[in-house]
């Protein structure tokens, strides 16, 4: 990110002490840690009893059902360790309490950002380890090739940067709709399809697999998730490359939304 | 810099989308909605002298919160100049941010579900307060707002009137020149809106402090200012020192008398029954020709009472006989100081 576009003077020590705080406070809220781990145990126990099913049709080719469940596991630990950061802003937006943090010297940009990092830390850590003990539970075993899982966190931590940065975006078009969650849908809906959240591009179409990677969504999701099945150092590189040039590109688009916004800012609530 | 706040022919406008009427309307409004110029604020100008207190009031959509905006570097405006601490505050923004300091009685600043002394700490990084300088007003401001026993408790478990103090203790932590004070002590019962009061005229008194307070509550005007500026569709429409205004514009008080009689026939000068319903009479009182006390004194003769509420009268009535003084005023300079 080009800290200057954050703001001028930028010092990282304001943000850290933002995120920091922002960690604390989701510490505090122990029902929402335990409402998201809950939810992610019976995605994967549900999907482990389908692809089991599948898998014994012999459908899955010549991956097994434990490398699926694995898989699954990955890439939701990705989008649920995601802190809704779109929410937040246009909640600012439409309640008038951007005014608030405006008036601060810290960038109103930065610390939202810095606050949903803190915030997805939190959910990073707990949703990785819950989420690794339970893939183990429902698999019964680790992946043929286990060691592709350490590969899966640095490009999970990427990804998480470049889902931050995209919810951030969309959160941004509240200062023109007002409400953001027709924009979020539509991104979350092509994640979902476009980055293989249920199943590996592999199973997709020639022109679907195309299309996906063109788009940051296959390296977003499916290159975190791919490391269910193997090392491989190559792939992970690329898709980090792909994960850090999507990051600076969506931080780009970002920031020169945000500046537009400011420039036109209407503030809510008289 | 002889003036805290200067704003020169300020004018503030908006660009409003118009819904017509009907389904049809609505339709077509998908496609090209009119729009509409609101003007918020217009040809707005005064001038503040460093710690002076200020009240700046008018009703809702007298454009308060807009100027307030634009001095705290927020908000553009569409037209005219202002300086605060001899700064821009829209091109200087970052370094006003730091001389200012704003309370919004309807936002909060606080993290909701942490202790208020988290909140603390991370604004005196936020505003880069030096540690040692940090401790110690924080050190002084928990004895002075009576934080003590609050200050390990969420945010979310505080009363409103708890809250408010941890607000304004965050709001000076960097010990701001100015501060903005946006409807405070909305809410608040009647001894939060006076310790608020208290500590804020108390604190500005100390060290020096400019206010910019708005609010619909004559009581915090009278409490904690010196001079009210009052704004109608965002204009000036009387700038004076508060206790001119007490003396033309708020002689009056509103008394609710909840009786054990059915009801209460008051025969005092000055004295206007504004509603009467079964054990429940509202009364009007022009304080020049009856004190409050004469009326409380003269109802307790005709009856025991059940309860008593002695109000100021509304802002909007207040801006309403001020409007109407302008109105029959042929020269507008005339309500200037």
């Amino acid at each position: 990110m080009t800290t200057a576009a954050l703001h001028p003077g930028f010092r990282p020590a304001k943000y850290l002490a933002v995120a920091r705080t922002a960690l604390r406070q989701a510490l505090a809220e122990r029902a929402a840690i335990v409402g998201r781990m809950a939810f992610y145990f019976v995605i994967l126990l549900i999907f482990s009893q389908l692809w089991y099913v599948v898998g014994e049709m012999g459908a899955l080719g010549e991956l097994g059902a434990t490398e699926f469940l694995w898989y699954l596991a990955l890439t939701e630990w990705v989008m649920l360790s995601l802190t809704p950061v779109h929410l937040d802003i246009e909640a600012d937006v439409r309640s008038g309490e951007i005014a608030y943090r405006l008036s601060r010297p810290i960038s109103y940009l930065g610390g939202r950002l810095a606050e949903a990092a803190g915030d997805c830390a939190l959910r990073a850590v707990t949703l990785g380890i819950w989420g690794f003990a339970m893939a183990y539970l429902l698999a019964g075993s680790l992946p043929k090739d286990p060691s592709g899982l350490l590969l899966a966190l640095p490009l999970g931590v990427l990804a998480l940067w470049l889902g931050l940065v995209s919810m951030a975006a969309i959160g941004v078009t509240a200062f023109w709709l007002q409400d953001c969650s027709p924009v979020y849908l539509v991104w979350q809906k092509a994640a979902f399809i476009l980055g293989g959240l249920m199943l590996p591009l592999e199973i997709y179409p020639d022109w679907l697999r195309q299309v996906a990677d063109w788009t940051p969504f296959s390296a977003f999701m499916y290159g975190v998730g791919r490391m269910s099945f193997g090392f491989d150092p190559v792939l992970a590189g690329e898709v980090a490359l792909r994960l850090v040039g999507w990051s600076l590109l969506t931080t780009l688009l970002l920031v020169w939304m945000y500046r537009r916004a400011l420039r036109g800012l209407e503030v809510n609530g008289g | 810099m002889s003036h805290a706040i200067e704003v020169r022919g300020l004018r503030k406008t908006y660009r409003v989308r118009e819904r017509r009427e009907g389904f049809g309307g609505a339709v077509r409004d998908l496609f090209r909605a009119p729009k509409r110029e609101l003007v918020a604020v217009d040809d707005l100008s005064f001038a503040i002298a460093p710690g002076e207190r200020v009240a700046f009031v008018g009703p809702n959509g007298a454009g308060k919160s807009t100027t307030i905006k634009i001095l705290s570097g927020i908000l553009h405006p569409s037209a005219g100049d202002a300086a605060v601490l001899g700064l821009c505050p829209w091109r200087d923004a970052r370094q006003i941010a730091f001389r200012i300091g704003t309370v919004f009685g309807q936002r909060s600043q606080l993290w909701i579900h942490l202790p208020a002394a988290d909140s603390f700490d991370l604004l005196a990084r936020i505003y880069e307060i030096d540690p040692a300088t940090y401790q110690r007003r924080r050190g002084e401001f928990v004895e002075a707002f009576g934080l003590g026993p609050l200050l390990k408790q969420p945010v979310r478990q505080l009363s409103l009137g708890q809250r408010m103090r941890c607000e304004l203790v965050a709001s000076l932590l960097h010990a701001p020149e100015i501060l903005f004070l946006d409807e405070p002590t909305i809410g608040l019962d009647v001894t939060a809106k006076a310790v608020i009061r208290d500590l804020i005229r108390e604190q500005s008194r100390r060290e020096g402090r400019t206010l910019l307070f708005t609010s619909h509550d004559t009581g915090d005007m009278e409490s904690v200012c010196d001079r009210v500026i009052v704004i109608h569709r965002g204009r000036i429409l009387l700038d004076r020192p508060v206790a001119e205004l007490r003396r033309s514009y708020i002689g009056r008080k509103r008394i609710t008398l909840h009786s054990v009689a059915e009801s209460v026939d008051l025969k005092l000068p000055g004295v206007e029954v504004i509603e009467r319903r079964p054990h429940c009479t509202e009364v009007d009182v022009d304080l020049k020709q009856s004190s409050v006390e004469r009326v409380v004194q003269e109802v307790l003769r005709l009856t025991r009472i059940n309860d008593l509420a002695i109000e100021d009268p509304p802002m909007d009535q207040i801006v309403q006989a001020i409007y109407a003084d302008a109105e029959s005023t042929p020269a507008p300079e005339a309500l200037a100081p």
